[in-house]
């Protein structure tokens, strides 16, 4: 690891999770794991990005499968709270090294939480380019969003407590901007992903989950 | 990715429920303590180099170097601070850790625990509290296997370390846990 430990204690970097405050269900999540859509084979290493910080929860969840779980938070990297300042390129660039992974590595599952939403445009379509050439036909994501201002998302982070249930645990530190996106401009931006199924929930977020387009 | 096993042998078996994962035992801390001795680094010391026991190790010192290795377990506490890579059977992480991890049977990071690097383990528990960067390759089959292997020496990975070339020499200290000279040793090496 390139990183001294130390960064862990530092502001900019990942805080540890307060304890979870909610659960809640979901209708989308275990679709991930069940037919239609199939269902992780228990002999096949499944590869799965989690862009947030590693949860007890999510960690003991997976521990059912072979898998391999690269934990990306990247809600609390610095680059992604100072985007605006930033051209594609290098907002590309900066999300390229947060996604060094092994050669050969495919990712099977990506979850995005409601990261997606607290990217502008720009920082979308970099973090787009970045992402595409760790995909394969077969992966699938999954994600929250909000199509307006009126939506408001939590500061937390998301967990996976079981196939049908999210946990949520207070994030520390200032809540990331807003940026949000209609369906079809997140189609336009994040063109590796295509809808798959979508679910208006109660708060107005959209639970989504998401298909290559390659 | 998982249309693909459509109609295969292996998608078409069991039902969904029967592929929910299995919950990982919660709560207990690991126990570190199946061989016996225990070899201590104690606070306050501080080694550049390789670290090899037969024995359990307890470090609550610092370790600086390319690798940490134990036949038996591993116990960092919260004042110990490791830059290596560790292999050992059962690793339990309350202090720091910059490298990665490879327990045969158990990595548990306990909520004071520091973790950054890539993770090898059947079972891999973290606590509330715990910070962890990096991934983790979690095989729960493994487990057994390393279990039938008699725990046999951990694969470490090819993953960066960051770690420093072994030094020249080896040498022998003495157990700080009770001079447990019968037991297998702590072996340096000197960075």
């Amino acid at each position: 690891m390139s990183e001294p430990a130390l960064q862990l204690e530092t502001g900019a970097g990942p805080q540890a999770a307060g304890p979870v405050t909610s659960r809640i269900p979901s209708k989308l999540l275990g679709s991930l794991f069940r037919p239609p859509f199939g269902s992780p084979d228990t002999n096949r290493r499944l590869t799965v990005l989690e862009i947030g910080a590693a949860l007890p929860e999510t960690v003991n969840f997976f521990s059912g499968f072979t898998c391999r779980l690269h934990f990306v938070d990247l809600f609390a990297e610095p680059f992604v709270q100072a985007q605006q300042n930033r051209s594609e390129s290098e907002l590309r660039a900066a999300f390229e090294a947060c996604f060094r992974f092994p050669a050969g590595t495919r990712l099977d599952l990506c979850l995005f939480w409601d990261f997606l939403t607290y990217l502008d445009d720009t920082a979308l379509r970099a973090f787009n380019a970045a992402l595409r050439p760790w995909l394969h036909r077969g992966t699938r994501a999954h994600g929250f969003g909000a199509h307006h201002m009126a939506v408001r998302l939590a500061n937390v982070h998301y967990g996976i407590c079981d196939l049908d249930t999210f946990s949520l645990r207070d994030r520390r530190g200032p809540p990331l901007h807003m940026y949000p996106h209609s369906q079809i401009e997140m189609h336009d931006m994040l063109s590796c992903f295509a809808f798959e199924r979508g679910l208006l929930l109660p708060d107005g977020k959209l639970e989504m989950l998401l298909k290559p387009t390659l | 990715m998982f249309e693909k096993q459509k109609g295969s042998k292996e998608s078409s078996a069991p039902e969904p429920e029967t592929r929910t994962p299995q919950p990982a035992p919660t709560a207990a801390p690991a126990p570190v303590a199946s061989s016996g001795a225990t070899a201590m680094i104690g606070r306050g010391i501080s080694i550049s180099g390789d670290v090899t026991a037969d024995s359990n190790l307890k470090i609550e010192g610092v370790i600086e170097g390319r690798s940490v290795q134990s036949k038996h377990d591993v116990d960092i506490s919260e004042t110990g601070k490791v830059t290596a890579s560790i292999s050992a059977k059962v690793i339990r992480i309350s202090g720091e850790v910059t490298g990665d991890i490879n327990a045969t049977e158990k990595l548990t990071i306990a909520k004071s625990g520091r973790v950054q690097g890539n993770v090898v383990a059947p079972r891999v528990q973290l606590e509330d509290g715990a910070l962890f960067r990096g991934s983790i390759d979690m095989n729960p089959g493994q487990t057994a296997d390393a279990r039938s292997a008699g725990g046999s020496a951990a694969r470490p990975t090819a993953l960066d370390s960051g770690g420093k070339p072994p030094g020249p020499s080896t040498a022998q200290v003495a157990d700080a846990a009770g001079g447990a000279r019968k037991e297998p040793g702590l072996t340096l090496k000197s960075g």
